[in-house]
């Protein structure tokens, strides 16, 4: 186990270096630089701000230093935003991220459970066609469209909601409805397909056949054991939450990372994006691990390959 | 979460292949099914309850709100570069003068100033009763130091040849002179700044209104280095004190009881960071914001919302225009690039922006010296196909293929695209458009530039030198790369003649040169900025630099508070 | 196969429907220049943002230009996307699956390492950073789009190649000494068209999806005068910020965006029922 968990502990370790040496290779290959601004900057300007950040040093150096920094924590200075570290922008801006992606999840979770369950029990019936539509609703639309939809409906024509900024524990509703929706569709599918192969085992028979309710059974017996594909996919889930939330922040004007990471890009403010990039690769990786150690735990029969 | 869609699409297809651990369905005792269920969804029930945090806002009318669109990337006056950043600065800090209504400087903490040896040398006098916010009072150290600050090479400012006239500036930040102490800006004693210049300039004045020039305290810069800024250390002098920044989301803003014009009438003003237009304009409807301008306003929604009380245009010193690359074919031929600019309509693009810009066929923005409308090319389509016939295209027929590039924004693609349309229609000339993010478009533009550029200029300062100085022939910010020895000559006279009228003449015959017998770049419109103020409040400034004056906002007494 | 596919298919009007409506925007698409009632480009300085009308019958947007028009050619930018980036990343995903899956040994683990690095890489990221390099063409969209989801063909195919792989009738094809070339085509490809269909048909309206969300952070496909111009995602992204005062330009590309993708995923559903009886 304890190997099983080294080996793979060390894989996300060269997942994250791969990352960051592609990044960092792809961000320099770009064309444009941090410091091109409308008001050409005078040569002597430009040369003492590239002195200041190191860019005048040759590539493989300034990678060395880069790797060297990243290691301590250090994620370098922000080019854009003059006076603040990489790591302080991640450290005030990725709780909020997360926080938003655990709501959306935990809206998906809540909602997905009944419909599926809906959509099992009336097996090809009309709910169970109802449940589908539904789900597929939640797919189906571009999250800018979504967001915009929902503003428009609930905080300008009925005033139920502030239509945007985050703070108030209302102003996290339609964000979180705006991102809960995929995830939500996908677990509805999820559930109703882990709970029909949960139907059709030995141990439901033997429930039907003590005479046990059907209600009964589908609550006691088998959605508790149809739990656990569920319960694998929250890890890349959440992950994929988080990181796919930009578009949501930007809508919403919520001070979350995703966010930043496109005016990043478009400010060529390299050791940001590799920053964001590299926190968010390592959402990604704790997650799979996660899942990874999860399944051992419950399974011994999983190979810890 | 599409990429999610993609991943899940795909564990979809996998039902039936079960051989990662996360896609395999397996059974398993059901006491340990119950715990993991009893255990997970109680904590995220816990988690979706307690995630919220609850702020109160009172809506009394002590805090006005704004929009700044973008987080400031700095606070610190000798390294912004931004209109986001300065309109934040302005708020919280007064320098040696500031613009009145005429965009003239007028005395602020300068009491008064004397111009010497013909426009070489000025002496401030400063007031003694202006205090920081820790007690304090400014004295004209604090000047020196932040001037010496900017020029510092290892302060790595990008505004810090704004400063290039003054004595020695330029080789004190090449480091060229290591000694500070030879720049020509001095502290005479404690109210008292002289600034010697390298050549008479009759624009000095007004780059002491530019908040890169507002003094600092060394004390506290050298103290906190980088977090200077932060609202914990950073000691200002102007009408407001930065109360807290809660960076990507808001900063608070509290008014300066100590404020040597007198405290604000607003207690407290909030500035919010929405990115998105559109959102910005439901927080407006909704209550949540009290100023609109363009950075929170879609073009497409202006029409709508210019019918509300509290819109007001502002024209401001900010000019667009496309620019021809002059060094090469087909727009190295005076004649084609006559007969593109006299192809476009210039009428059209107030009515597609629906901002009331002002079209313009010359480059000095109405408000500056030497502004003229006669100058430049009209719009004349017969002409201009008789000037690409000339040119040996007939009908537009073998013009090769060009580009038409700007950086991506919503309204610069509405005009590319308008253009576009109208060189088909009028020339028979069917250029690509190419959409391209700004920071690439700007390295482009100095090394390679496309054939036909859009390109805008926003004041530094209200004088035409500002703008005119773009296209002299070792300007880096010439891209056209046109190189025209007169205009460099008229520019450098103009520079230094210290009468308007005579000034007027040499910018009049440098724009003819420019825009009409040349045609390096053909000038579009001048943009106009759509505010829009809560009726509650009145007093706020916006001036055509876009900035952003809230010292004298107040309540509006007619109106009533709600 | 595929006879018995369609027989199963033909039961349910939802599918039926889904791929009728599939087939049409497709062909509307591809007609475009045919039916569409005005040229792509253009600039009519007279008719900005009319309702619709007679004339236009899903009214103009801010250029006076066609909103029926630009739909129409939208479509086969969005489907040209959906399609063609499932198709390139079926491509190249299959083919790496199928020699990860049947070489085996080392060559499977150190080609599946490599997925495994791809996987773990936040998508929408990836796609930004690509397509800044790449450019904003269909092409360059439709090659970002690809290099992201090639990685989950390669992980199905993989996984389908390995059951084949154990099945009698494979292990006794080759038994009796039937080339590689005749064992992959002959026997195992069959076997793994199943389920690489179903994940074909849920990527495409993915792609789709993605492209929008591109054009939403300004990197969509937009050239209005080129045939190929612009992607409804840009056209649904332009309307957006007139979203109040003139919702028409929103809602009709939206609605496009929305019907097809939801056709398309009703069609993936369909499939995978019939394909894979077990979860149904």
């Amino acid at each position: 186990m304890l190997r099983f968990l080294f080996r793979r502990l060390l894989y996300g370790l060269v997942v994250l270096w791969v990352v960051t040496t592609l990044t960092f290779a792809m961000l320099r290959a770009l064309p444009g630089g941090p410091f091109d601004s409308q008001r050409r900057l005078p040569p002597e300007v430009m040369a003492n701000i590239e002195a200041k950040y190191h860019l005048d040093e040759p590539l493989l150096k300034q990678y060395g230093r880069y790797l060297a920094g990243v290691v301590q924590g250090d994620f370098g200075p922000s080019y854009k935003y003059l006076d603040r570290n990489v790591a302080d922008i991640i450290a005030d801006t990725f709780p909020t991220s997360t926080l938003l992606g655990l709501l959306a999840l935990a809206f998906a979770l809540i909602f997905s459970f009944p419909l599926g369950v809906l959509a099992a029990k009336y097996r090809d019936g009309w709910a169970d066609r109802a449940c589908s539509f539904v789900a597929t609703l939640g797919i189906s639309v571009p999250h800018f469209v979504l967001g915009a939809l929902l503003i428009w409906l609930f905080s300008l024509k009925l005033g139920w909601f502030q239509a945007a900024r985050w703070g108030r524990p209302t102003s996290a509703v339609l964000p979180m409805v705006t991102l809960g929706a995929a995830p939500f569709s996908y677990l509805s599918f999820l559930i109703r397909s882990s709970l029909l192969e949960t139907l059709r085992e030995d141990f439901i028979r033997t429930a039907r056949a003590k005479g046990l309710k059907e209600i009964a059974v589908l609550w006691k017996h088998a959605l508790s054991n149809s739990l656990i594909p569920v319960l694998t996919v929250l890890g890349p889930l959440f992950a994929a939450l988080i990181t796919g939330s930009f578009v949501v922040e930007y809508v919403f004007a919520i001070p979350g990372m995703g966010r930043f990471f496109i005016t990043a890009v478009t400010d060529r403010d390299y050791p940001l994006i590799i920053g964001v990039t590299l926190v968010y690769t390592a959402v990604l990786v704790v997650a799979n691990l996660v899942v990874d150690i999860f399944y051992s735990l419950v399974d011994p029969r999983i190979k810890t390959r | 979460m599409i990429p999610f869609c993609l991943k899940m699409a795909c564990a979809w297809g996998t039902n039936s292949g079960k051989i990662t651990p996360t896609q395999a369905l397996f059974p398993l005792t059901s006491r340990r099914r119950k715990q993991f269920l009893w255990f997970v969804l109680p904590c995220l029930a816990v988690l979706a309850l307690s995630s919220c945090k609850r702020s109160s806002s009172r809506d009394d009318g002590a805090t006005f709100r704004v929009n700044l669109s973008t987080e400031p990337p700095s606070l610190d006056w000798s390294l912004a570069t931004d209109h986001v950043s300065f309109n934040v600065i302005a708020n919280l800090m007064v320098g040696l003068t500031e613009f009145d209504r005429q965009l003239k400087p007028a005395p602020v903490v300068a009491k008064s100033w004397d111009i010497l040896e013909g426009g070489r040398k000025l002496v401030f006098h400063l007031r003694d009763d202006v205090q920081w916010s820790d007690g304090q009072k400014v004295r004209a150290e604090d000047f020196e130091y932040s001037w010496r600050r900017l020029l510092d090479p290892k302060t790595a400012s990008q505004y810090a040849y704004i400063l290039f006239d003054v004595l020695n500036a330029e080789e004190f930040h090449e480091g060229k002179i290591a000694d500070e102490k030879q720049v020509g800006v001095k502290a005479l004693d404690e109210a008292t700044l002289e600034v010697t210049l390298k050549h008479p300039t009759s624009y000095f004045l007004s780059i002491t209104t530019f908040e890169v020039t507002y003094p600092q305290r060394r004390d506290v810069v050298e103290k906190f280095a980088a977090k200077w800024t932060e609202p914990e250390n950073i000691v200002t002098n102007g009408p407001f004190l930065l109360a807290s920044w809660k960076h990507e989301n808001e900063i608070r803003l509290k008014a300066n009881p100590k404020f040597f014009l007198g405290k604000p009438a607003i207690e407290n003003v909030e500035m919010f960071m929405v990115n998105e237009k559109t959102t910005a304009v439901g927080m407006y409807e909704q209550g949540q914001l009290d100023f609109l301008d363009n950075d929170s306003i879609p073009p497409l929604e202006k029409a709508r919302l210019s019918k509300i009380p509290g819109f007001k245009p502002v024209p401001q010193l900010r000019g667009e225009y496309y620019g021809f690359a002059l060094d090469r074919k087909p727009f190295d031929d005076p004649r084609v690039r006559k007969a593109f600019a006299m192809a476009i309509d210039r009428s059209v693009f107030p009515r597609i922006l629906h901002g009331g810009e002002l079209p313009s066929s010359s480059w000095i923005p109405p408000g500056m010296l030497a502004h003229n409308l006669k100058i430049g090319l009209p719009y004349n389509p017969p002409e201009a196909r008789r000037l690409l016939r000339e040119a040996g295209y007939p009908e537009g027929k073998g013009f090769p293929q060009v580009t038409l590039a700007y950086n991506t924004q919503e309204d610069h693609k509405i005009v590319a695209e308008a253009v576009q349309g109208m060189w088909k229609r009028n020339l028979g000339v069917l250029v690509r458009l190419d959409n391209i993010e700004w920071k690439v478009y700007l390295k482009r533009l100095q090394n390679d530039p496309y054939p036909v550029f859009r390109d805008g200029w926003g004041a530094d300062y209200p004088d035409p030198d500002n703008f005119m100085k773009l296209f002299t022939s070792n300007s880096g910010n010439n891209h056209t790369r046109w190189k025209n020895s007169r205009y460099d000559q008229l520019l450098n006279q103009a520079a230094e003649e210290m009468k308007d009228d005579k000034r007027r003449r040499l910018y009049d015959e440098a724009q003819r040169l420019l825009c009409e017998t040349e045609v390096a770049i053909v000038p579009l419109f001048v943009r106009v900025e759509s505010t829009i103020l809560n009726s509650r409040y009145i007093g706020l400034e916006y001036n055509s630099m876009q900035r952003l004056i809230l010292r004298n906002v107040r309540l509006n007494s007619t109106s009533g508070v709600k | 196969m595929t006879k018995q596919l369609w027989n199963e298919m033909r039961r349910s009007p939802l599918i039926l429907a889904s791929l009728a409506f599939v087939c049409l925007v497709t062909a509307a698409g591809a007609a475009a220049p045919l039916i569409a009632p005005y040229a792509p480009g253009g600039f009519e300085e007279m008719r900005l943002l009319e309702a619709p009308s007679r004339d236009h019958w899903l009214g103009t947007d801010e250029l006076g230009r066609d909103v029926l028009t630009r739909i129409l050619y939208g479509a086969r930018v969005s489907i040209a996307v959906g399609i063609g980036t499932a198709a390139i990343a079926l491509m190249i995903g299959a083919l790496y699956g199928l020699i990860s899956g049947y070489v085996g040994g080392q060559v499977d683990n150190l080609l599946m390492r490599i997925v495994d690095i791809f996987y773990g890489l936040p998508d929408l990221l990836v796609f930004i950073l690509l397509s800044l390099f790449f450019g904003r063409n269909i092409a360059g969209v439709l090659l970002t789009l690809a290099l992201v989801t090639w990685v989950r063909f390669a992980r199905i195919t993989r996984s389908q190649v390995l059951q084949a792989k154990e099945l009698v009738y494979v292990e006794g094809a080759r038994a009796i000494g039937a080339s590689h070339a005749r064992i992959l085509l002959r026997h195992i490809l069959p076997n793994i068209l199943a389920p690489v269909l179903v994940t074909l048909t849920f990527s495409i309206p993915a792609a789709i999806l993605a492209e929008s969300t591109l054009s939403f952070i300004g990197l969509g496909i937009n050239d209005p005068y080129s045939a190929w111009g612009t992607s409804w995602g840009t056209l649904a992204q332009d309307g957006w910020r007139a979203m109040r005062s003139y919702p028409h330009i929103i809602f009709f590309p939206a609605l496009a965006i929305f019907l097809t993708i939801l056709a398309f995923n009703f069609l993936g559903n369909g499939l995978r029922d019939i394909l894979d009886p077990k979860g149904r």
